[in-house]
């Protein structure tokens, strides 16, 4: 039995302590909002935050998420009213949508760390790859995220 | 705001949302398209469209499947315009398969691709909202006892205008349905419209952005078990030997089972199915295909280039026209295959329990789904229901149904038990269905001064087409899919012939976005570049010439001149780097796209600034969307400029992940700015046609920088200065 705190609540989950974290909040947990790209760290699809900060987690065991505070899409907001949330609708930034709760957990986490970001930092830390090509729509959705969490804080 | 969670609902169940209590309108539309029918829980009509219940929540059965390119939009603003309501008072859900919703080429036919989703169905579509529309008002004035045509409506609402009344849909929604459906229905007059043509909101961001977007990865059913399959890593090759044995103690394992070219391992959850699966002791008879390779492909199909092949096209006598011609060019192009690279990997879960089976599926085709599991599990269609989810991307990939019959195939052994099969990515790159690589040569003739003559373009290849849908070739000899976008163009030359070579080809080829267009624009559009050098003329200058009678198209190269401030010639730019500009005009799926780009060089690679485009899709039914598609194609063929490219060594492919199959990363991202011209010619398609003109564009912007020709893609391919 492993303990995982994913979105404030306390799981206990009996597998090997090897599997990957991805695995665990989507098929052992069943929250599906985060997505495998590639399992291998290049694409960022299964972006998810330990303490805040961004990991991949399709190459992130359990063993390194224990005791840490796990947050998924679905933990970001209930209702899609985190900043980076409605600056994603606002902007209609997802096509297909697959490589979005990634690219929302990556812009949420480079906010945590940089309220104001210019937009060369964004363009060098917004990394996740999309196959749609909504990468302007992002970089400017990013840009407007800061600008509503300047608003309301 | 719409809040689309769950796109997948089976005909029973939308039936019986709809049909919940007395209060309920449900308007199917009898195919061949034109008479509708009313439709209840009891007379069994199953093609409805539309359905109205008690609250004013319309739902609507959408025909096209959601993979990015907005028909979660565009398709129900069509109706809504119509209809007259909001777009917030949409349900939107996608239709099951079957004859009823073939609503495409003439009824025969419904399918997501081609970007075929507007134009195929955009008077269907108006039609089915406005006959609503008109029956919600004959049950109002019956009720005021007024006639029909005083009364109007307001989004959701049938209203009076002279006495004031005014009732809901909803409340309207149950007599409505007793009313027999119109022959004739006025439809809105464009200066009306609220939704047509308008940058309305997508229905889907709230959902996408919240991560409740449910797609087939994200299928969970109760019971469900997971397989991980590993395929002949040889296309074509077969299971030899499998030692079940050592691998059924690991973690979860429950089955070991052979699919059709592989072999999957069953599990309680999908990481234990692929670790043991790793493990599996697993040899394959590689078949006749293990000598196969892409160069040697290559090799055979340019040693064919001057071959005589099949005559696809002739206007004037080329042969005499080359041969008097004061001056003749030739250059040979190739591109190679590529993989979709769809951020979803391929995944199906299914079900057979109680004489059914039901199938939870991203497709590109309902109908091709449910075939496929009806041949395998021998059930009639009528007991096959098919799920579709959101896709994560689909560019042709998901019209071909081999992942779906995996997993039927092991829900048919399971006894009841779903299963979900999901790839790897290393499987979805090397089990793909890819853009087929072809060759061409293209040889060019000029007067004295310097006016184009003759060109005689020779295509050596194998397409989708013959592969896929043989029946849809009206002769045998000429594949539409290899020729499209370099058949019947509109540069006006007198002499001018197209041969078609075919050129079987072993390895697994498909749809890639944009079909022939992707590699035969990259060919045409760079030979007019040549072209041009040769006759001394700016680029741009001279296509614009040879496009005197052709204004539509004129108008897009002026108006990406404009855009662009078109420069012929390199210019030191603000980041101190030479800087120069490529065009390329390409028309596909009926629209026009003109597109500039703007490149330097660094390090040896190609750095792409910005691109300038300018379509004319007739008329933007959405142009939030179309721009949004045009950033997408570019960004798609740009990929695969830059980067992409599959190559095939002893049958097998050789690139497997992200890192040896590079797709566009963010920050090889060029600024984007599209124009759209609303011509008012027919709707074109929107989904596909800014993928072709993108690596000509670079690729001629390259000459123009370095004075070297490329005539292979990918770019990385090239050795380019300072490299
Ligand atoms: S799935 Fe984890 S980085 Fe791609
Ligand atoms: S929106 Fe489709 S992969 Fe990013």
């Amino acid at each position: 039995m492993m303990t995982l705190v994913i979105n404030g609540k306390t799981h206990e989950v009996d597998v090997e302590d090897s599997m990957p974290l991805l695995w665990v909040i989507r098929d052992v947990v069943g929250h599906t909002g985060t997505k495998f790209g590639c399992g291998m760290g290049l694409c960022g699809a299964c972006s998810v935050h330990m303490d805040g900060k961004i990991v991949r987690s399709c190459i992130t065991p359990i063993s390194a998420a224990m005791g840490k505070a796990i947050t998924t899409i679905e933990g970001l907001s209930t209702d899609g009213s985190h900043p980076v949330q409605k600056a994603w609708i606002e902007g209609d930034v997802p096509q297909c949508g697959y490589c979005q709760p990634g690219q929302i957990m990556a812009a949420a986490a480079l906010l945590n760390e940089n309220p104001t970001p210019t937009e060369a930092e964004i363009r060098e830390k917004m990394i996740n790859l999309c196959r749609c090509g909504s990468y302007l729509r992002i970089f400017a959705a990013v840009k407007r995220a800061a600008e509503i969490q300047g608003e309301s804080s | 705001m719409n809040k689309i969670l769950n796109v997948s609902m089976s005909r029973r169940e939308f039936l019986g949302v709809t049909a919940a209590g007395a209060s309920v309108f449900v308007l199917g539309v009898t195919l061949p398209f034109g008479r509708f029918a009313r439709a209840d829980t009891g007379n069994g009509v199953m093609n409805a469209f539309i359905g109205i219940s008690e609250d004013g929540t319309v739902t609507f059965q959408n025909p096209f499947v959601e993979m990015g390119q907005g028909t979660y939009t565009s398709i129900p603003a069509i109706v809504a315009e119509e209809l007259d309501i909001e777009m917030s008072a949409l349900h939107i859900v996608q239709a099951p398969h079957g004859d009823d919703y073939k609503i495409m080429f003439g009824n025969t036919r419904r399918f997501t691709g081609g970007s075929l989703s507007v134009r195929s169905s955009y008077d269907s579509m108006r039609k089915i909202g406005a006959t609503a529309r008109a029956m919600l008002i004959s049950a109002a004035a019956d009720d005021w006892g007024v006639p029909a045509g005083e009364c109007s409506t307001e989004p959701g609402f049938v209203i009076h205008k002279t006495s004031g009344r005014r009732r809901s849909y909803g409340e309207l929604a149950a007599r409505a349905a007793k009313r027999l459906p119109p022959a004739e229905v006025p439809l809105k007059d464009a200066s009306a419209f609220r939704l047509i043509g308008k940058s309305i909101k997508r229905t889907d961001s709230f959902a996408k952005a919240t991560g409740r977007a449910g797609f087939g990865i994200d299928t969970r059913v109760e019971g469900m078990v997971h397989a991980a399959v590993k395929q002949s890593p040889v296309f074509g090759g077969s299971v030899l030997a499998f030692d079940k044995a050592a691998i059924m103690q690991e973690p979860g394992v429950i089955a070991v089972e052979e699919i059709p070219g592989g072999i999957a391992v069953i599990a309680d959850l999908f990481w234990h199915a692929r670790s043991a699966l790793d493990k599996l002791p697993v040899t394959f008879d590689d078949g006749e295909n293990r000598h196969f390779s892409d160069k040697q492909y290559l090799q055979k199909i340019q040693s064919r280039l001057d071959d005589a092949g099949f005559t696809a096209e002739q206007e004037g006598d080329v042969v005499t026209a080359l041969q008097g011609a004061a001056k003749t060019i030739q250059a040979d192009y190739d591109a190679p295959f590529l993989a979709h690279a769809t951020m979803e990997p391929m995944n199906c879960t299914a079900q057979v329990v109680d004489g059914r089976c039901i199938v939870w599926a991203p497709n590109q085709a309902a109908d091709s789904v449910a075939a496929t599991a009806a041949s395998i599990t021998g059930l009639p269609l009528a007991s096959i229901e098919v799920r579709t989810p959101f896709l994560g991307g689909g560019f042709g990939r998901r019209f071909i149904t081999d992942y779906v019959a995996q997993a039927v195939t092991l829900a048919n052994k399971l006894g009841g038990k779903p299963v979900k099969v999901l790839w790897t990515r290393e499987e979805d790159t090397q089990h793909d269905f890819y853009r087929p690589l072809t060759a061409a040569r293209y040889r060019a003739g000029f007067d004295g001064q310097g006016n184009p003559v003759a060109l005689h373009i020779t295509i050596v290849g194998d397409g989708p087409f013959r592969r896929h849908l043989p029946g849809s070739m009206t002769n045998p000899d000429l594949d539409d899919s290899v020729i499209d976008g370099a058949i019947h163009q509109p540069y006006e030359i007198p002499n001018r012939r197209l041969d078609y070579v075919y050129a079987p080809v072993a390895a697994p080829i498909g749809f890639w976005r944009s079909v022939g267009n992707s590699h035969n624009a990259f060919f045409k559009e760079c030979f007019m570049d040549e072209m041009a050098h040769a006759a001394g003329m700016d680029p741009l200058a001279f296509r614009r010439k040879l496009l005197a009678d052709h204004p539509r198209y004129q108008k897009v190269l002026d108006a990406v001149s404009t855009m662009s401030a078109w420069k012929g010639k390199p210019w030191t730019a603000h980041d101190g780097k030479s800087h120069a500009m490529g065009v390329a005009l390409h028309e596909s799926f009926n629209t026009l796209v003109g597109e500039v780009a703007e490149i330097s060089l660094e390090a040896g690679q190609v750095r792409v600034h910005r691109v300038y485009c300018v379509v004319d899709c007739g008329f933007a039914v959405n142009p939030a969307i179309v721009t949004m598609q045009m950033e997408s194609g570019i960004t798609y063929g740009l990929s695969a400029a830059l980067g992409e490219e599959i190559t095939i060594e002893k049958g097998r492919v050789v690139q497997a992940n992200f890192n040896t199959y590079p797709i566009l990363t963010p920050q090889q991202m060029p600024a984007v700015q599209v124009e759209i011209i609303n011509s008012n010619e027919a709707l074109g398609g929107i989904g596909e046609p800014a993928t072709p003109p993108i690596a000509p564009a670079v690729c001629n912007a390259l000459f123009t920088l370095t004075g070297q020709r490329i005539r292979t893609l990918p770019l990385s391919r090239s050795a380019l200065p300072g490299a």
